[in-house]
């Protein structure tokens, strides 16, 4: 019954993005001869031609593809009880690299984190408030190579500066990234794992970080190699 | 460089999943689930969806991370994240856990993240005249007070906001509208939406605040028009806007694509009362919108709605200027609806719920509505309650 009713509320939401509305006006012209006057539309358009101003916005959401969400994703009594995965925002990264360390003015040159992180507005999705276009919430292609530049190129800044960092202390206990054992061999200190990522480390981030410094060519490359990678599967969702 | 950041992304699908809130792939055959006894879904046989939400269980750790870099746009300092760890039981971890976020909820970090929130909600800001609205907006919710002021506030509706601060500096908008309601008379709203027929603003109103794209209003039984393929679903009478039959220069009565009325017999009724703001966003004393008619001449009353028609929020709602919008639209139960909704797909991390279609069933928020509606529309009091709320700390 449930599904059945599910399936209704779908056709019915196909339906209605189907039929938006549209008017017609006198007076109205195009100069593009592959279009319609604006007089005769096909059935369902809501478009004018390029030679009038009788647009409508039609950059909604795709009935297939909402259907294809929630066939991914479930339906919305359950959907919207769960948390999503949106992308970082600007400013938060921006917060979360400077309370970690990091320069993020751009002084240290267009390769370093602050310079790719200045540069990466666009890449990372900042509002186009001129255009009427809020920050984007959903994380892209190359949004999240930008990001993982960032943290890559940060990752030596983050190590250095993790003993000194206010926000890492824990009762007045500074933290450190990286310890060394009686073998000498440098391993991943959990509180260094909780202060990238502002949760507990789990199992599993200490076992990858862990594994990064391990198959690493040179001990300083995988730690900068293990910061990075922590930093990133953390921050790719906010 | 290349290297490293194909390392990250294969790196990154191995945690995500860690990281990542979503989910439940997990099924076991539990046949019960803790329904809400108001939720019209409890009549229904617990399905699939259902066992899933009840598999999740607490994660104070994970809802704190969230939380912070909402709330604050940081993560949270160790000591915080150290003190949800040591609480004894989920009853004590709770127990921090809201202390957290009430502490979240206090300083210039809230205030600049609730600016970015309204920034992003009204698609303006940026600059002093259109960052007035959104500043309103936070300011109401820094301030906890009632969320309705974005329609009915006489004064105080155009506030600047010092971001470094976190401050707002009250200010009066100066549209030159006969009465100032809330950022119905924003001269920057009016501004950033100026278009044709004053139809963009009608939309931002529509979208911002009742969720929804139009159509508005959907009659019980929808009727033929003239085009048996598409029905009139609108409430009011098809007649009731203007078409070149009754001396309007659009056919808003067109029925050869679609029907054009489904949405125009409730935009034609509001429109008039934004059509008086020119492009700069001030207030004439004639219509100052253009049509998209050649030459761009201005709008007519006579092109929105024939004689004998007024302008109104939805039919049975008149509204004869815009103080009398404003009280229409604060009287709207969708209205608060959406500001809850808003905020629930804010703090669960979605996306924009006009844009993506992100709707929220009533069901999941009802215990939020309730609470928002019966207790003045507080804006801060909502943050709160939806940050606090099972979903928010399930996983």
């Amino acid at each position: 019954m449930q599904t059945m009713k599910n399936t209704s509320n779908i056709k019915f939401l196909v339906m209605g993005l189907l039929t938006l509305g549209a008017c017609t006006g006198e007076g109205i012209t195009t100069d593009d001869p592959t279009l319609p006057p604006a007089t005769e539309q096909p059935g369902g358009t809501t478009t004018g031609g390029d030679g009038n101003t009788f647009d409508h916005d039609n950059s909604g959401v795709s009935a297939w593809d909402l259907i294809d969400r929630l066939q991914k994703e479930g339906p919305p009594k359950y959907t919207s009880r769960m948390h999503s995965c949106p992308k970082v925002k600007y400013s938060a990264i921006g917060n979360i690299l400077a309370s970690r360390g990091v320069d993020i003015s751009g002084a240290g040159g267009a390769l370093s984190a602050g310079g790719l992180y200045q540069s990466g507005n666009n890449a990372l999705g900042v509002a186009d408030y001129s255009n009427r276009i809020r920050e984007n919430l959903v994380i892209s292609t190359s949004g999240a190579s930008r990001l993982f530049d960032i943290f890559a190129a940060a990752a030596p800044e983050v190590i250095a500066a993790m003993p000194n960092l206010e926000a890492c202390k824990v009762a007045g206990v500074s933290s450190t990234m990286f310890g060394v054992d009686a073998q000498n061999t440098a391993y991943c200190r959990a509180e260094g794992i909780a202060c990238l990522t502002g949760a507990p480390a789990t199992g599993t981030a200490i076992d990858l970080c862990n594994l990064t410094l391990q198959k690493a060519t040179n001990p300083t490359v995988g730690k900068n190699m293990a910061v990075a990678v922590l930093m990133a599967a953390a921050h790719t969702c906010e | 460089m290349k290297s490293t950041s194909t390392f990250l992304v294969v790196s990154t699908l191995v945690l995500l999943p860690l990281a990542s809130a979503c989910g439940g792939s997990d099924t076991k055959n539990e046949q019960t689930f803790d329904a809400n006894p108001s939720d019209p879904d409890a009549a229904l046989p617990a399905d699939e969806w259902d066992q899933r939400l009840s598999q999740r269980d607490y994660n104070y750790n994970a809802a704190l991370r969230i939380a912070a870099l909402r709330l604050t746009g940081a993560l949270p300092l160790m000591d915080d994240v150290q003190a949800v760890v040591n609480a004894a039981d989920n009853a004590a971890k709770k127990a921090v856990y809201e202390a957290m976020v009430t502490k979240y909820m206090t300083g210039p970090q809230f205030a600049q993240r609730m600016m970015g929130f309204w920034r992003d909600t009204f698609k303006m800001g940026g600059s002093v005249e259109l960052d007035t609205a959104p500043a309103f907006a936070a300011q109401l919710t820094v301030e906890n007070r009632s969320y309705m002021e974005l329609f009915t506030a006489t004064a105080g509706n155009c506030p600047t906001m010092d971001f470094a601060a976190g401050t707002f500096a009250a200010g009066d908008c100066a549209s030159g509208a006969p009465g100032n309601a809330g950022v119905l008379t924003n001269p920057g709203v009016m501004k950033q939406f100026f278009s044709n027929f004053a139809f963009r603003r009608v939309k931002w109103v529509q979208e911002a605040f009742v969720c929804t794209k139009f159509p508005a209003e959907f009659a019980a039984t929808p009727v033929d028009v003239g085009n048996p393929t598409n029905l009139y679903t609108g409430k009011y009478p098809f007649e009731s806007i203007a078409g070149t039959a009754s001396g309007g220069r659009i056919d808003f009565r067109d029925v050869s694509a679609v029907i054009c009325a489904n949405c125009h017999s409730n935009m034609n009724h509001i429109a008039p009362l934004f059509a008086n703001f020119d492009g700069t966003g001030q207030y004439k004393n004639t219509i100052s919108v253009p049509t998209p008619l050649d030459g761009a001449s201005l709008a007519l009353i006579t092109d929105y709605y024939p004689a004998g028609e007024t302008t109104a929020w939805r039919l049975g709602a008149p509204a004869a200027n815009l103080t009398e919008l404003g009280a229409a639209i604060a009287a709207d139960p969708a209205v608060a609806e959406c500001a809850v909704a808003r905020t629930w797909n804010w703090a669960l991390g979605k996306t924009d719920i006009v844009d993506t279609l992100q709707q929220v069933p009533k069901s999941t928020i009802s215990s939020q509505i309730n609470a928002f509606t019966t207790s003045g529309y507080k804006l801060k009091d909502l943050v709160y309650a939806v940050y606090t709320s099972d979903d928010f700390t399930k996983f």
